[in-house]
Order: C-alpha cells, then structure tokens, then sequence
C-alpha cells in the first residue's frame, strides 16, 4: 500500500528540529510532542510520525516477543492504524459520543543501545515510562506502563520503525481500548 | 426468592418480549446464577490448557470459583478453589502449575489433585477428634458433574440432569467441526487469551452473538474506516483479510437474511451461511492439508458445514472458521467478563492460525475497531434498562414464523428465533425451584 493514504490533512506535520544524533533531550521532545498530539487526538499528524514500514505493537503478554503466533492488544501496521484513526474521527463511532479525553505524562525517558536490539534498522531505541490518565463516560481509569520506540533517523526528523507499548496490566481483564495508546 | 415465584418469574417472559428487569434486577441476577449457572453444563477450560500434571486453569461457574486440574495419571479434574481447613483459595494466578499437590499457603494442608486430602503438618494432634481424612469434609470438593467433549470441558454445579451430550443436542455439532477442521482432528488453545469488560448484563452479550440486524448499524463507524483504508491500496488490490473481516459487517440486510437461523432446546443456536468454496491461499492450504487427511469428500463435507457463532447457552460460543472460543462469565447484574480463546487446528498449516490470531486481534480484543461499539451500545442497553421509558424489549421480528421440527426450530437470518430460544430455556430454568 501507499505510505498517505487518502486522508483529508495530506500535508506533514513539521517535524521538530533535532540533531541528526539524537541526545536525550532530543529524544525527549520528540516523545512529548507525541503525547500530545494524542492527547489532543491529532492522529493524522500522529501517523505522520511513522516511517511508511512503521509498527504499532501493544502485546498481550509480558515480555511477548512474537506478534505473530500469540495475540496483541494492537500489532498495527499503517493500514490499521489508518482505518482506526479514520473510525476514531467517525461522527458514528457511537462509544466516542463523547470522545475520551486524554492526559499522559511520559518520563524516565532514556537513549538505549540500538545495537542489541536486532536489527529493525533503527538508529536509536528510546524507553520511557508513561502514566495516561483517561476520562469516558463519567469513568475516570489510569492506564500505564512502558514505551519503547525504535527510531530512524532522516532529514526531516526520526521516523518511528516501532513503537512498542508495554501496559502494566497487559494480560489483565480489560474494559475497551480503543485510542492510541 | 424474595418477590419472585415461578408465576411472577414466568411473568417476565413473553413468546414475543422479555420484562426489562431480566437485566437489571439483582435479585433475578442472583436466581440465575442458582437456577441457570448452578444447573446447566457450564465451560470451564480446554484441555489443551492444563497438558502436564499439576497445570491448574482458574475459571467461574457462576459465582463459583474452579479449577481446571491435571492429575499424576492424566486424568482431568474440575475442584472448587477452596481449602477444606479455613477457606483459602489454593491457587492465586489465572493458570500455573502446582507442582506434585496442591498444597494450601495458608497452614500447609496438601492435596491430591483429585481433591483427596494428601497430608496436614503436626498430624497428632488430630488424634482423637473428629478429623478424619478419608471424610469428603476434609478434601477440597469437587464439582458434581464434570464432563469434557473432545477436549472441551465442561461442569455442572448440579448432581443431576441431561448429560453434557444430551444437554449439547444440535449444538453438539459446532464443537465437532470445530475439531474436525484439524487434519488431526483436535485443537489446541494457543496465543493467549482476551478478557473483556462489558458493563451490561451477560444475556445482552450472548443475544448479540446471534443478532444480524445490528452489524451494518452498530458497526457503520469501523465498515467506514475499513472502506476508506481500502480504497487507499492501489486499484485492483484484493481486500486484505484484516478489512474484510471489518468490512465483512457492512452487507445489506438482503445478505444477513439469507442466513439460515437454527435454534435447538436449552438454549442453543447458531447462524448458517451458505458456502463458498475459498480462493485464498491461507484457506486453501488448509483444504489441501485437510484433504490430504481426511480425503477429499470428507474434507469438503467439514469445511462446507458453515455455522458462525454458534451458542453454547449460557456459557460460550465457538466460531468455527477462525478457531474462536467465547466464553461468557457474569460477574454481577451489570458486569460480564468475556474471555476469548484462539485455537490451533493441529495439522494444519501454520498460516492458519496465524489467520486466527489475526481475526482475534482485529475483532475480538478490548483494542479490536469493532468491539468498541458493541459495548458501547450493550451499556446503553443496560442504562436505558434501567429507566421507567418502558417495560418491555421486543424480540417481535419473524416471531410465531418459526419452523419447528424434531426440536429443531429454523427460520430467516434476520428473525429474532435466537433471543426467544434463549428466553424459553431461561423460562425453564428459572421456573424450576
């Protein structure tokens, strides 16, 4: 498929200024640009933030390292991500009457070793920890746990190859998921 | 029950409607889990889950917390998840292994994993008393009936009853090609399982399963986005499989219609479709490794056999060509815990259950684009309930047009058969003191 689909907001977003080597600083403002274009549901420009190839992947179990063979809570690739940002914006996705709102503070942010991560042709491999606090429905919950985006570097700023979200309570009971996390 | 008799319980149900304080009265919430959970053949697990001795899977039977148990000689065991001596729970985590007894953290009692009491620290001091071993007080209890059909398992909290085959009667046949879509003909629980929150009551979930006019409404927003996202891909592209399955609800009521609604006693239904031989390569592999199995006719006889969300009443639904297994615990009047279970046909290409895995992820998990919607309107049933804008829900479409014959009670997809079927049963069990 082609990298931008057809939705309306075709122009990219402006990505940050960063240094071609990414400090933590950099690294840093990039995930908290991020947060916030979840949190106030910018999702087009939220998938701007992938490379054409990227991959969204919250796994069901702790430590799961296989997509494939074992169930996830998301294994999205631009396509999915695609058409639940398309839903999302629905004027008749009827369980977003109201939409959530949403606040997360990302931190604990820290530049891992690309190296050891086998090969996603990533430059950089960034962890952090996130809390997300979300209201829907007149039912506050607290969800959280770890992020890990796996990055590349280019001219107009890293590109996501992956972002991978461990919740804390991935294998729990869950009530319904159906943001971004 | 305070306030409730078999006329007045049988008041509440109509050939054509059921009384809106089936779901929002916690006194009936209660009755149920004694009348209809305490009686019928309830899922406990697959035992594919426990393989080794000493694996232990946790489920609810109602109010009843169980164990799943694997024995020393391989024998299956259903336990009350109690200790006999101060009523701990012996096992914590959804699934694990015991180790050689199931032996209580609280003071030590240990247990054979039929229940049978093993030992206790400090014997003597039970000399002389009342304590006796062998008695059935002193070892943890074991569910009365406990039968397993091709590797599914099944309890009942009561001594007696229709056997579980019985008791399955035209429904028996799902679980059967569900298996017999292995070339080996078993399955195996593989790939972790979804646990999803419903703030409804269980009934509004399980009538869903067999309801055909609620796709292309409820659904419009995720049909959309899957339309959308294809007409993205360069033209002439196939659907991939995961639009499809989303897309899939989008087809006019003229399709759903078509549908064949069958419907057996105790509450058992299923939706039949009409086959259509498969041109992608995922299905084919599987027919060719079914084929070379089973021979050509009997492998085009199990795959032509078409039921989508077959329904166990009350307690789960098997979807037989994406290997999905349902399960519906209660957990209170408003509140339902639905676990999802992905199977592998054993035998059959790993293409093919990695497909499950694929349908499991996109249509049955709490992230799924689908779901969201079926829940939401499940708790708006379950708030609109609870309103004086009315007493009663309608289950009016195609009602007294049902062709019943040996038990057997067919009609249009469209046709609200499966809620009346289910509100018959639940008339019977609930009748009955």
């Amino acid at each position: 498929m082609t990298a931008t689909p057809n939705r309306p907001s075709a122009a990219p977003a402006p990505a940050p200024a960063l240094a071609p080597a990414l400090d933590r600083a950099g690294a840093e403002a990039f995930l908290f640009r991020e947060a916030r274009l979840l949190d106030e549901g910018r999702w087009d420009d939220w998938l701007d933030l992938f490379a054409p190839e990227g991959m969204y992947w919250v796994p069901l179990a702790r430590g799961q390292n296989d997509p494939v063979d074992h169930a996830s809570l998301f294994h999205e690739d631009a396509l999915m991500r695609e058409v639940r940002a398309r839903r999302l914006q629905d004027a008749h996705a009827w369980s977003r009457q109201p939409a959530a709102r949403t606040a997360r503070i990302v931190g604990n942010v820290q530049v891992l070793d690309p190296a050891g991560d086998a090969g996603r042709g990533a430059d950089l491999v960034v962890g952090s920890t996130f809390h997300l606090l979300e209201w829907h429905r007149g039912r506050q919950r607290m969800l959280g746990g770890f992020y890990t985006h796996h990055l590349r570097l280019g001219p107009d700023g890293p590109r996501i190859l992956l972002k991978r979200v461990d919740l804390i309570d991935c294998d729990g009971a869950h009530d319904i998921l159906e943001g971004f996390l | 029950m305070d306030g409730y008799d078999a006329r007045t319980i049988g008041d509440l149900v109509r050939p054509d409607g059921v009384h809106r304080s089936v779901y929002t009265d916690p006194r009936i919430f209660e009755l149920e889990m004694d009348r209809i959970f305490g009686r019928a053949w309830i899922y406990v697990g697959h035992e594919s889950q426990v393989p080794d001795p000493g694996d232990y899977h946790q489920a609810l039977i109602g109010r009843q917390p169980v164990l799943l148990v694997r024995a020393a000689d391989g024998r299956t065991h259903v336990l009350f998840n109690r200790c006999p001596h101060k009523g701990a729970k012996l096992v914590a985590a959804p699934c694990g292994n015991a180790g050689k007894l199931l032996r209580c953290p609280f003071h030590g009692w240990s247990f054979r994993f039929d229940g049978s009491l093993a030992s206790v620290p400090v014997r003597a001091g039970y000399e002389g008393t009342g304590f006796d071993p062998g008695h059935p007080d002193f070892s943890v209890r074991r569910v009365p009936r406990q039968a397993s059909y091709r590797g599914f398992v099944f309890a009942s909290l009561a001594g007696d009853g229709p056997d579980l085959e019985t008791f399955l009667g035209g429904i028996r046949p799902s679980l059967d090609n569900f298996c017999d879509r292995a070339p080996e003909g078993e399955v195996e629980v593989a790939g972790g399982v979804f646990r999803v929150w419903q703030h409804s009551n269980w009934k509004i979930f399980l009538e869903n399963l067999n309801d055909t006019s609620h796709p292309m409404v409820t659904h419009e927003s995720a049909i959309e986005a899957a339309r959308t996202g294809y007409r993205s891909l360069p033209e002439g592209t196939a659907m991939p499989f995961r639009l499809h399955i989303i897309e899939g609800n989008g087809e006019p009521y003229a399709f759903w219609d078509k549908l064949e609604m069958v419907a057996y006693d105790h509450g058992h239904s299923y939706m039949g479709a009409i086959f259509k031989p498969p041109t992608d390569p995922v299905s084919l592999a599987h027919a060719a490794a079914l084929e070379a199995a089973r021979g050509a006719e009997r492998a085009r006889e199990i795959l032509s056999m078409q039921r989508h969300n077959s329904i166990i009443y009350p307690s789960c639904s098997p979807h037989t060509s994406f290997q999905q297994l349902r399960v519906i615990r209660p957990v209170d009047v408003d509140r339902t815990l639905v676990e999802v279970y992905t199977f592998r046909l054993k035998g059959a290409p790993e293409e093919t259950f990695r497909r499950a895995v694929v349908y499991a992820n996109v249509v049955n998990s709490p992230s799924s684009v689908v779901m969201p919607d079926d829940v939401e309107v499940y708790a708006r049933c379950q708030e609109g309930l609870r309103s004086d804008g009315g007493d009663w829900v309608s289950h009016h479409r195609d009602a007294g047009r049902d062709r019943i014959e040996d038990g057997r009670r067919t009609a249009n997809g469209l046709s609200e058969l499966p809620m009346r079927n289910q509100f018959r049963a639940w008339s019977q069990y609930m009748i009955r003191e």
